[in-house]
């Protein structure tokens, strides 16, 4: 599963690559042509989606930074069981333990990212639950998954026009968990570890009464994750139909239009341009939609 | 805590620095006075509350009875006028709210990049945790 995860985050860097490439390269073809109608609406669709990605790489940075900083304003010294297990797993100079009940774990920072973990969580699990949880974090470390994570939501939204760019996004995020959960059970040699840590930790079932989880579609990812530990099946990534139909046409859209603005071509007609910029715009109302959608949910 | 109304919580999910948030200020204050005494009126708490600032009995009345829809305070109606309960004991609320923060802990923060064990608001339906169960008890 860590190659489907390596596979994963390659096809989704390629295809964001790729398609950012084609939309720079019409974007600067437009530039000079600014006071006509079809450059004028691409130029602006493009600057929507800078506007995105920036605002999402600003808005992750900042909102990280936050985290941290709250979060490490509360760091204490390692208790006996944390260290000894990370020391076991080669962690030991990478993890801060923080002083909160919440039972919480996570791989943090972009170049050398390091593990926190809380108070609370080491209080509620058992040594071989730890080094589960400890050795499914390691994976995301060793992969540098917040740098990763940043990056994928970055060209997501900035290639807000590519819906299926944000598919694979949510299809990384999936194949992340799973490959870092059998990186834990590979490590321990035994699921049960993993299993009864997600158990401890997942929310009670009377806050699911309770309303407090959002109903969504499909599987949630601790449901995914969970069926892979019980059944181990592949794990396929699904692009909707329509999304791979849209992403397609907006950057065949995209192709003929930077054809058409070519020095050595001359000038597109405006009657033949009209098309493809408003297959572009069409593609540009779901996924500013699904942004919209995106910042509203976390 | 059984009973609150989802519109709590999903005002609690739109929370950003906790309590504080979930709570606005003045709510928070009626609260406080509401859990001291046990039960209230609106005239009550007007009194409690103007002895240190200048309220209206009508904005008072307005935060009761959205503390009411909210589920966090009970009515019945004595004679002419609501008297006001608090639906959980101060304890209970706080147990429940910094247990819903630990969930949305970046949720709270919004856009964090982290790679977490658990996600705070992932949803487990009943098949799937019972599932997990079995196989943590390791008969899967």
């Amino acid at each position: 599963m860590t190659r489907a995860a390596d596979r994963a985050f390659t096809a989704l860097i390629g295809i964001a690559l790729l398609s950012s490439v084609i939309l720079v390269a019409l974007f600067l073809s437009l530039l000079s042509h600014l006071g006509e109608p079809v450059p004028a609406l691409v130029l602006a669709l493009a600057s929507i989606g800078i506007v995105l990605g920036l605002a999402s790489l600003a808005r992750q940075l900042a909102d990280t930074l936050a985290l941290i900083r709250r979060l490490l304003r509360a760091r204490v010294a390692m208790s006996g069981a944390l260290a000894t297990e990370a020391a076991a797993l080669g962690l030991g100079d990478r993890i801060d333990l923080v002083a909160d009940d919440r039972p919480f774990a996570f791989a943090y920072w972009f170049a050398r990212p390091r593990v926190c973990v809380s108070t609370g969580l080491v209080s509620r699990l058992e040594p071989d639950e730890l080094r589960a949880v400890l050795a499914h974090e390691l994976w995301h470390v060793e992969r540098r998954d917040p740098l990763r994570i940043v990056v994928a939501r970055y060209f997501a939204a900035g290639l807000y026009v590519i819906p299926i760019v944000d598919d694979l996004v949510a299809h990384y995020d999936l194949v992340k968990e799973v490959a870092a959960d059998e990186h834990a059970v590979s490590a321990l040699g035994d699921v049960r570890p993993l299993a009864r840590a997600l158990y401890r930790l997942m929310p009670h079932a009377e806050e699911m009464d309770m309303g407090l989880l959002t109903p969504v579609g499909g599987l949630s990812v601790t449901e995914a994750r969970i069926e892979q530990l019980v059944e181990h099946q592949p794990i396929v990534a699904r692009l909707p139909r329509l999304h791979v139909a849209l992403s397609v046409a907006t950057l065949g859209a995209a192709l003929v239009l930077l054809a058409g603005h070519t020095p050595l071509a001359g000038r597109l007609d405006i009657l033949l341009a009209w098309p493809p910029a408003a297959l572009i715009a069409l593609a540009a109302v779901p996924g500013v939609a699904q942004q919209l959608r995106t910042v509203a949910h976390r | 805590m059984r009973g609150m109304p989802p519109a709590d919580i999903g005002k609690l999910k739109r929370m950003r620095r906790g309590e504080d948030k979930f709570l606005g200020s003045l709510e928070a204050q009626v609260m406080d006075r509401v859990w001291s005494r046990g039960s209230a009126t609106v005239r009550e708490i007007v009194d409690d509350l103007t002895r240190t600032r200048q309220l209206a009995y009508t904005t008072v009345m307005t935060i009761m009875t959205r503390l009411h829809e909210k589920g966090l305070l009970r009515r019945a109606r004595e004679g002419k006028t609501y008297v006001y309960r608090p639906a959980y004991s101060r304890q209970e609320f706080r147990a429940q709210l910094s247990r819903d923060i630990v969930r949305g802990l970046v949720a709270e923060f919004g856009d964090v990049a982290l790679a977490q064990f658990l996600a705070a608001l992932d949803r487990v339906d009943d098949r799937h945790r019972k599932s997990l169960e079995r196989l943590a008890r390791g008969d899967r």
